[in-house]
C-alpha cells in the first residue's frame, strides 16, 4: 500500500516527538516546534491535543513517556523493492558502488524492462563510462565541500574551454538525459555539460571575485484557443512552469508562463508546436522571433490568398 | 461528518490537485464534478499541504486557487506530501508506536500474549489506560507482517513475532536524485523523511511532476506486472464516461515531453494493444494470474519499433501510416541534423547535403509526430503524409499562423 499512514507526515512528527520524550521529556513549545517543522499547516491543531488528551496513549502530562526506546521503524518491502529497482539503474553507479547485501533478495519493484521514457534524447550520458563516473564524483564532492574545481571540456565547436568554478548544483534534464554542472565562476555563471568535461581538478587559486549566479528571468503571454483539446494539451505540456491562466471566454484563455531567458529559443519551439492554437502576445520581442521564423518558413510553403484570415 | 485534515482515500484529493495543478484557472462554481462541500474540504486540505505553493487570485467569478511550482528549483517535489496524509484511528497510532517499542530489538521474538502484556504494561501509566484484545492485536501485526517490517515464525502451534531487519538507507544524493526520477518517486520521499533534513544538491530541469498525482495506480500497475497478474481498470474518458475493462499490464510508458505517462496494456475485450492515461484511470486493482503476458509484452516490443508515442492505431485505420520531411539550415547550423538525429526516435534521417536532410517514418499513427515537425517551422522545404486529411489540415494550420501573425 502505497498511501499508508506508516509513511504518514502524522507518524513521523510523532516519531520526532517521542524521540525528545524518551531522553527525559518534552515541553509544549518543544511539541509544538516539531509539529510546524515536520507537518501540515493545520496539524498543530490535531497532534498536540491529541497527545495531551491522551487519545493517543503516548505521552504524559509531564512531558515523559512510558515508551522505552527512541521510535524506529524497519522499511516496508515496498520501500527495499523500490530501493531494490533503484540500485539496478545505472545512474546509481554515479552516486554509490554496489548494492547493499540485505536487498539483495528483494524483488525490484520495477526493471528498465517495465518502463520506457518514449521521448527522451538519445544522445543522453554514458553512465557506464568510468572516466564520466570519476568526473561526477569529483564534481559532487567539491558541491559537498563548496571546493572551487578547474574544469576542461570541449564547447560544441570543438574547442577546449578551462573553467574555474564553485559548484552550486548538478542539474538533470530528463528529456535530454544529461547531467550539467551549474556553479560560480569570476566572469559569470558557468553551465556546463558533464559528459562534455574531460579533465577536471580540485583548483588552488584566489576565488574571491566569484560571482553568484543569479538566472535572468523571462515572462511570455499568449492565447489559447481551446480547440482539438489544446487547453488540456498545453496546459500539461507547460505545467513545470511557474504560470497563471485566466480565462477569458468559453474556448480562449489567456496565459502568463515564466522561463529562464537561456531557455527562450526551447520554449519558442514548444510554442510553435501548438500551431495556430496558441498565439503569443507579449513580448514584442518574442512575437518577432516568431514572425522571422514563419517570414523563412513562407520560402518554402508560400502564403495563400485562401490562407489568409483563416 | 466534520473536517478533518487527514484522508482515507488518496481519490478524495487527487482530482482537485490535478485541477488545482495543471489548471488553476477554475472558480468554485467551475468544478462541476465537485459539490461545494468537496470543494472547500480539497482545497482546505491542499493549502495545509502545500501552503507555500498555493497562489490565490479574485476573478468575477470568484476566487481561483491554483498549485504553483518551479520544479526547477532544487526543493523537492512538494506534491509528494500529499501522500503523508493517510488517516488512522486513535489505537492505529496509539499501537503502532508501543509495539515497536516492544520490538525495537531484532534478536527479540515474542508471543501474541507476551506483546499484549508488555502493551498493558506500558499503557498502565495513563489515567484511563487504553485496552487492546488479542484479535486486535494479531490483526495489526499480521498487517505489519505483510507490510515487511514484522515477520513471523512458528514454533509449534506457537506463533512468535519479531521486528524485521533494518536495511541501510544509500546516501542522501542517492534519494534526492531517484525520488524525483524513477517511476513511483514519492516511495523516494518516504525514505528521504528517515534521514536528516538536509538541501539536495541536485536540481531539475524540464521536470515533470504531474504522474504524483498518479502514484497509486502506477505502483499497483508495477506490482501486477512482476506478479504476471491481469488488471481491472476503471477508466474517465476526456467526457467523463467511466469504464472498466480487464487487461494484461504490459508496460509503463513515461513522457518527458508532455508529462504525461500511460499504460500499456492488453485489452482482452477488444483483443489489441491500447493505451490508458495514468491521470485518467480513476482505479485499479489486481486480478487473475494471467499466462500469456510475456506473449504480449514481446508483441509490444515488436510494436514500439513503429510507435511514436504510445498510438498503435491512426485515424486512416490503415495498418501503418508514413510522413517524410525535408528540412534546410545554413552552413553554420550544423546542431539543427544533429538535433534531428537525437529527437528522429524510431524515424529514419538521411542527410541530403550539406544543407539538407530528410526525416522518414513509419508509424501506427502519424497524427502524434504533428507537434514536433512543427517545431521545424522556417525550414520545412517539404512535407508528405500518407493520411490526406492530416497532411491537409498541417499545411491549413500553417497558412492560419501566417495569418495570425501577420496581424500582430
Amino acid at each position: 500500500m502505497i498511501f499508508s499512514e506508516l509513511y504518514s507526515t502524522y507518524y513521523n512528527a510523532v516519531a520526532r516527538i517521542l524521540t525528545a520524550a524518551v531522553k527525559g521529556h518534552i515541553s509544549d513549545s518543544e511539541m509544538r516546534d516539531i509539529v510546524r517543522e515536520t507537518a501540515f499547516e493545520e496539524s498543530i491543531l490535531t497532534i498536540c491535543p491529541a497527545l495531551k488528551s491522551e487519545h493517543w496513549q503516548l505521552l504524559l502530562p509531564d512531558g515523559t513517556t512510558p515508551l522505552q526506546h527512541e521510535p524506529t521503524m524497519p522499511l516496508t518491502m515496498l520501500e527495499k523493492r523500490w530501493l531494490k529497482a533503484i540500485y539496478l539503474d545505472p545512474r546509481v553507479r554515479l552516486f554509490t558502488d554496489g548494492m547493499p547485501e540485505d536487498l539483495e533478495d528483494a524483488d525490484p519493484l520495477f526493471t528498465a524492462d517495465d518502463y520506457t521514457v518514449f521521448d527522451k534524447y538519445s544522445d543522453g550520458d554514458d553512465y557506464e563510462d568510468e572516466g564520466y563516473i570519476a568526473r561526477f564524483r569529483m564534481i559532487l564532492d567539491a558541491l559537498k565541500s563548496s571546493s572551487p574545481l578547474c574544469i576542461t571540456s570541449v564547447n560544441r565547436h570543438g574547442f577546449d574551454r578551462r573553467t574555474v568554478m564553485i559548484p552550486r548544483t548538478i542539474e538533470y534534464s530528463e528529456k535530454d538525459d544529461k547531467f550539467r554542472v551549474i556553479g560560480d565562476s569570476t566572469t559569470r555563471s558557468s553551465v556546463i555539460n558533464i559528459s562534455r568535461i574531460t579533465e577536471c581538478h580540485p583548483y588552488e587559486g584566489d576565488m574571491s571575485d566569484v560571482k553568484e549566479h543569479e538566472p535572468q528571468w523571462e515572462t511570455v503571454e499568449f492565447d489559447l484557443y481551446d480547440t482539438r483539446r489544446a487547453l488540456e494539451r498545453v496546459l500539461m505540456h507547460f505545467a513545470h512552469f511557474e504560470k497563471e491562466v485566466v480565462q477569458q471566454d468559453e474556448k480562449h484563455y489567456h496565459v502568463t508562463l515564466r522561463y529562464e531567458h537561456s531557455d527562450q529559443t526551447e520554449i519558442l519551439i514548444r510554442i510553435l508546436s501548438f500551431g495556430p492554437m496558441v498565439k503569443v502576445t507579449a513580448p514584442r520581442s518574442f512575437i518577432l522571433l516568431i514572425k522571422m521564423r514563419l517570414e523563412r518558413q513562407k520560402k518554402y510553403i508560400p502564403q495563400t490568398s485562401t490562407g489568409r484570415g483563416g | 461528518m466534520a473536517y478533518t485534515e487527514l484522508i482515507k482515500s488518496f481519490a478524495r484529493i487527487r482530482r482537485a490537485m490535478q485541477e488545482f495543478y495543471v489548471y488553476g484557472f477554475k472558480s468554485r462554481s467551475g468544478y462541476d464534478e465537485l459539490s461545494g462541500r468537496s470543494y472547500d474540504d480539497a482545497r482546505r486540505r491542499i493549502e495545509s499541504f502545500l501552503s507555500d505553493h498555493i497562489r490565490f487570485r479574485r476573478t468575477a467569478d470568484g476566487k481561483t486557487v491554483s498549485i504553483s511550482v518551479n520544479s526547477r528549483s532544487k526543493a523537492h517535489d512538494p506534491l509528494f506530501r500529499a501522500w503523508k496524509a493517510k488517516s488512522f484511528t486513535d489505537g492505529d497510532i496509539t499501537l503502532h508506536f508501543v509495539l515497536f517499542d516492544i520490538l525495537h530489538d531484532t534478536n527479540e521474538s515474542f508471543t501474541l500474549g507476551e506483546v499484549s502484556d508488555m502493551i498493558d504494561e506500558r499503557l498502565s501509566v495513563f489515567s484511563e489506560p487504553r485496552t487492546f484484545d488479542e484479535s486486535t492485536i494479531r490483526k495489526k501485526l499480521r498487517e505489519y507482517a505483510d507490510a515487511g517490517i514484522v515477520t513471523t515464525e512458528k514454533q509449534g502451534r506457537t506463533v512468535l513475532y519479531r521486528r524485521a531487519p533494518d536495511t541501510a538507507l544509500p546516501s542522501a544524493e542517492v534519494l534526492d536524485f531517484f525520488a524525483e526520477t524513477a517511476p513511483c518517486g514519492v516511495v523516494g520521499s518516504y525514505l528521504l523523511d528517515k534521514i536528516p533534513q538536509h538541501e539536495s544538491l541536485l536540481s531539475f530541469k524540464h521536470h515533470y511532476i504531474t504522474a504524483t498525482m498518479d502514484s497509486e495506480v502506477i505502483c499497483t500497475f508495477l506490482e501486477a506486472i512482476h506478479e504476471s497478474r491481469s488488471v481491472i481498470i476503471e477508466n474517465e474518458n476526456s467526457y467523463g464516461k467511466k469504464t472498466t475493462h480487464g487487461a494484461v499490464p504490459l508496460r509503463l510508458m513515461i513522457s518527458v515531453q508532455s508529462g504525461r505517462q500511460y499504460l500499456m496494456v492488453y485489452d482482452a475485450d477488444d483483443r489489441r494493444i491500447r493505451a490508458y492515461r495514468t491521470d485518467r484511470v480513476v482505479s485499479i486493482s489486481k486480478s487473475d494470474v494471467c499466462e500469456d503476458m510475456q506473449q504480449h509484452r514481446e508483441e509490444l516490443r515488436g510494436m514500439q519499433e513503429h510507435m511514436w508515442g504510445i498510438g498503435t492505431t491512426g485515424i486512416s485505420g490503415d495498418r501503418m501510416e508514413h510522413i517524410d520531411m525535408t528540412i534546410c539550415y545554413d552552413d553554420d547550423e550544423q546542431h539543427i541534423p544533429q538535433r534531428l538525429m537525437r529527437e528522429k526516435r524510431c524515424g529514419t534521417v538521411e542527410i541530403i547535403d550539406g544543407n539538407t536532410a530528410k526525416f522518414s517514418a513509419d508509424v501506427y499513427d502519424v497524427s502524434e509526430l504533428i507537434p514536433w515537425v512543427r517545431t521545424f517551422l522556417c525550414r520545412i522545404v517539404d512535407i508528405h503524409i500518407s493520411v490526406p486529411a492530416l497532411e491537409k489540415r498541417f499545411l491549413d494550420d500553417i497558412q492560419r499562423m501566417y495569418s495570425m501573425y501577420d496581424e500582430a
